[in-house]
Order: structure tokens, then sequence, then C-alpha cells
């Protein structure tokens, strides 16, 4: 296909910042609108927290788990892990709203205005990073009251946002990168929930690496999801200087640029 | 900037075509221009090309031969500068249903980079406009068809373009609706002298609005006028008349003067009714009660049947507009636009 020839005017178009800004606020508005999601981003957490926290919780009064798990409260294992699985839930559906404005017409409204076609997949990415730093959040808030004691401090609170923020970010160019190929939003939901499952399973974000067998592991280790959960968990049990932090933050940044890149060239080839 | 001035064309396209991925031949080398301040009509079938073309033209595809270029700038080349100049309101009602009115109002704003300034007094101008001052701040989800359409409409008119793209513009909406939205399409040449490019499958609007339409079919134009030279060229109106009982050398005399008059094209009889082909029906209609008054010849009815846009569809394409059958996807769109409508 010809390549369209960019004029000045578009090449300062694609670095215009407020057109991302637009559409993540259409996103957000839409969120906010909506009194079931809010509700429901505030409940999924806490049920996850009872339910799952709570019945694993004989799991640490076995001495060896509780040395595997390196904690003493499964709790203090289990919040990072449910951060990261509530920022996997809410980025990995990004793609869906680009199907449904497909669906509806808005997506060629958006194309037939001057804006760059890479604020579309950027706009609705930072609108789930945001999302899912709300709900992480909440989450701690739900922690320290089920008395999850953080031991990085408020400090720590905000690398913790930092690292959901660039997870969800990139997480959501995945889904967003398959809304712009994908037509169908019933192929899509497939083929995110066939995703989600064994990512989640595949990581440590409920059990330890230790507890698994050793091909299992060898995946776990190169899953986007432990690459998150590991250094929030040094977070939260061990505090804030920990050598992990910072690689941490490294990969997810490198993950979130990545996903930002793919995703805005998807959606170049794929619509425009 | 060179190009773009008052002497380039609102819209030119020289042989366009789309072939889509797997062969389907949309638009099949097309060519016409748009001057400015004209209202222009598409008129075909679903699957006629309609909607192909103007997706094209509003750069929302790109053509796969040809080249066409709004305002004077290329559709392909200076996409951006188009999109600058060109409003679209599409058939598919794409307003957001979870936002308000004025909600979906500030993003079409922001997305023309409309200055902060100016932001308020554009909104209620085109909330005026489309008379929907009151609802502005209810949700979306909460509005009739023909006020989703109404919004829909003003989205496409905040940044103020200088050629508006309407794809069925009332596709789905009651009679009372389509005419209110005749009505604002109308408005909005006389008073803002907008060009204004439109797609229809209605014979009645085509007629009713547009200065010149192109009948297309199977991705091929068939013929480009104004309604009435397409009626016209049909062979004009027709006239039935009939004389009264007894008029005898009366009437034949009578239909001997006839054939002298200027405009009559053709004379024929059925039985008792007599048929009269001529260009401008209505001047000769008078013309007619002289010369069988002339002759003591008494008419006791006549009937004036002027072509139809229907006719001339027919004429130029072999089948009746209603029976084109459109692509899955066309038709998938038109009952979403639809459903969403009847809301």
């Amino acid at each position: 296909m010809r390549a369209e020839r960019y004029g000045l005017e578009e090449i300062r178009a694609g670095l215009r910042l407020s057109d991302i800004y637009w559409v993540c606020w259409r996103e957000l508005k839409k969120f906010f609108g909506q009194r079931t999601r809010i509700l429901m981003a505030v409940i999924q957490p806490l049920i996850w927290l009872l339910f799952l926290g709570n019945s694993l919780t004989g799991l640490t009064r076995n001495p060896f788990a509780s040395q595997m798990l390196g904690v003493d409260n499964y709790l203090v294992y289990m919040t990072p892990g449910i951060m990261v699985m509530t920022s996997l839930f809410g980025g990995i559906f990004g793609g869906l709203s680009v199907v449904w404005d497909r669906h509806f017409g808005y997506l060629n409204k958006l194309l037939a205005a001057p804006i760059s076609r890479a604020a579309i997949p950027m706009g609705k990415m930072l609108a789930a990073a945001i999302q899912s730093v709300i709900q992480v959040t909440i989450i701690t808030i739900i922690a320290t009251i089920l008395g999850v004691r953080f031991a990085c401090g408020p400090a720590g609170f905000l690398l913790i946002v930092a690292i959901v923020f660039l997870f969800s970010f990139g997480v959501s160019g995945i889904s967003i990168s398959l809304g712009a190929v994908i037509r169908s939003q019933e192929t899509l939901m497939a083929i995110v929930n066939f995703l989600t499952m064994p990512l989640m399973f595949a990581s440590n974000a409920m059990f330890p690496l230790e507890a698994m067998p050793a091909w299992l592991q060898t995946i776990a280790r190169w899953n986007p999801l432990s690459y998150a959960v590991t250094p929030l968990r040094e977070l939260v049990g061990q505090g804030l200087w920990s050598a992990t932090i910072g690689k941490g933050l490294l990969a997810m940044f490198i993950f979130a640029a990545i996903m930002s890149l793919v995703a805005s060239r998807q959606f170049r080839r794929s619509i425009a | 900037m060179v190009h773009a001035g008052t002497a380039a064309p609102a819209i030119e396209v020289i042989d366009l075509k789309k072939t889509y991925r797997g062969g389907i031949e949309a638009v099949k080398g097309i060519s016409f221009q748009v001057e400015k301040g004209e209202i222009f009509g598409f008129l075909g079938p679903n699957g006629a090309g309609k909607s192909t073309t103007i997706m094209m033209l509003t750069t929302l595809i790109k053509p796969t031969g040809g080249r066409a270029a709004v305002d004077g700038f290329d559709v392909v080349k200076e996409a951006y500068r188009v999109r600058t100049r060109l409003g679209y309101v599409s058939q598919d009602l794409a307003v957001d249903d979870n936002l308000t009115g004025r909600e979906n109002l500030i993003l079409q704003a922001h997305f023309y980079h409309i200055p902060r300034s100016q932001l308020k007094a554009r909104i209620d101008e085109v909330l005026e406009l489309v008379g929907l001052r009151e609802r502005c701040d209810d949700r979306v989800e909460f509005y009739s068809g023909g006020m989703r359409k109404r919004l829909d409409i003003a989205c496409g008119l905040i940044h103020r373009p200088s050629i508006l793209f309407l794809d069925e513009p009332t596709l789905g909406l009651d009679i009372q609706t389509r005419h209110e939205i005749w009505r604002y399409i109308e408005k909005l040449r006389s008073e803002n002298k907008m060009t204004i490019f439109l797609t229809t499958h209605y014979m009645d609007e085509a007629d009713a609005l547009c200065d010149r339409i192109a009948i297309i079919d199977r991705g091929v134009i068939k013929a480009i006028d104004a309604p009435s030279a397409l009626k016209d060229q049909l062979g004009g109106d027709v006239i039935f008349f009939r004389f009264s009982d007894g008029s005898g050398d009366a009437a034949a005399a009578t239909m001997a003067a006839l054939r002298e008059l200027p405009g009559v094209k053709e004379i024929s009889q059925h039985g008792e009714e007599k048929v009269v082909v001529a260009r401008n029906g209505d001047l000769l209609l008078p013309q007619i009660f002289e010369a069988a008054q002339k002759n003591g010849a008494r008419i006791e009815s006549v009937t004036l049947k002027r072509p139809t846009l229907d006719d001339v569809y027919l004429a130029h394409t072999g089948r009746a507009l209603r029976e084109g059958a459109g692509g899955k996807e066309e038709f998938r769109r038109q009952r979403m636009a639809m459903r969403r409508a009847r809301r």
C-alpha cells in the first residue's frame, strides 16, 4: 500500500497531546458515568481479597508453605497478585471499546477528524491505565483495613502506582492491537478470555514459583505478569529498597513503550 | 495553499476507483465535480457504491485508482488538510449514548482543535441551529432517533466546515423528522453558504433537496444533472384526457390542432383516452383547452403526469430502486442505524 505523505500539519498533529487527552477523557467520562462499573471496580477486588485471600490463609499455618511464600500472612502475599490481576482485567478488555466504536460508527467519526491516528489507541490505553490505578488505590485501602501492612510506606505506594499504570497501559495495548484487526466482539472476547486465564495462572500472581513444576516455572518467569508482580510483592512485603524494583519498573516501561508502538502501528495499518 | 482558493471546485473526482480486498469492485472509475454552494446528491440503491465514495472523499478509505480533491486538496496526499475542511455525518448515528449532548459536542470541538475561548459560543450556535438547546444536558441514551440525528449533524458542523458530507441523512427516520432534517440542510446552504454532498436512496429526498444528482448503480455513474433536467430527458410530461360524448369531428379537429402546438412530441390514443407526451405539460394544458374550445369540442377529464425520479432511475438502470441488493456489511450498518434511530 502506498504510504501517505505527511505535511507539516500532520506531523504536528502526531505530537499533539491534547488529542490523546480528549480520547482518554471520553473513556473516563463513560467510566464514571456508569454507576455499576464503578461499583464493580470496588466490589471485584474486595471479593478477590476476602474470598481468595481468606480461603487460602490456612496455607501460611504450614511453616514450609509460609517459607515458600516468604510471608507469614497469605493476604500480604496475595495483595500484589490481586493488584496485578485487576489491572490485567482492566486492560485486557480495552480492545472491546475499539470494536464497539467501530460497530456504531464512532470510530469513523474520529478518523474523519484531524486528529492523529495514534492518539486513538494511546488515549484508550491511558484511560485503561488510569482506571487500574483507581482500582489499585481501592485495593490498597481495603487491604490496609484487612490488616495488610505496606512495608514500602506512602512513597512506595507511588512506585506501586507507577508499575500498575505501565502494566495496564501495556496490556490494554495488546487488547487494542487485537481490536484494531478483529471486527467482531464475540471473537475478541473469546481470544481475550483465552489469554487471560493462562496469563494469570502461569505467573506468580497467586502462587510462588517454587511451588510450580519446572516447565511452568519457565513459562511464569517469562510472563510479563510476573515482571509486575515480583516488584510489587517486594514493595508490599519487604519495603522500598530492593534490587528487583528498579528492574521491574524498567521492564514495565519497556513493555508499555513497545505496546504503544505496536498498537499505534496496528491502528494506522488496519484502520486508516 | 496555492490551489485552494475560490477557483477550485468544492469536490473534484477523476476516474475514482475502489476495489476491496477480495476483488469486489465497489466503485469502477467515476468522475464528477461539485461546485461551491451546491447541494449534490448521490442517488442509488444499497451497494451501489455511495458509501464507498463518501468514505474515500472523507479520507476514511484509500482509493485504489484515480484521484479526488476536496476544497482543492488531494484526499490521499493531503488527507490531514481535507479533514480540517470537511464535516462528516455518517449513516450510523455515531453519537456517544453514554455522554450528554453537550459532552458529545465538547469532544467534537476539541477533536477539531477549536480554541477554548470560542468553544462555548460554537456549541451554543450549533445547538441552536438543530434545536437541541433544552435537551443538551441530558444523556444521549434518552434521545429519540430524530434528536440523535440532529445531534450528529450538529457534531459535523461544529468546526464550520466548508463542505458537509451526509451519508443517508434521513435513513430510518419518520416522515416528520425527515422534513425537519431537510429544512436544516436547506438552511445550511442558504444561510451558511455550505457545500453539501449527500447520498440517499430516497427519490423524494434527492428531488426535494438537490441542485444536481448523480445516479449511481453498481459502481458506475449513469447520469448527472438537475432532477428536473433528468426528468425532461425521459421525454417530458404525459397528459391524458377524454372528450365528452358526441364531440366527434370536433374532437378530430382538436387532435389535429394539438399536433401543431410547440412542445408536443407524441400523440396517441388508447380507446377513448388520448395521450399526449410533451415538454412542459403544465404550459400545454391551457392550450389544449383553447384548441378544444376553438373547434367546438368539450373535454371531460384531464390528468397531467410528470415523470418522477423513480421513472428516471428505472430508465437509467433498468430496475427499480428498491430492488437493489446491498452488500452484507452495508446491510448490517443500515439495520443498526435504523434500530438506533427508532429508539
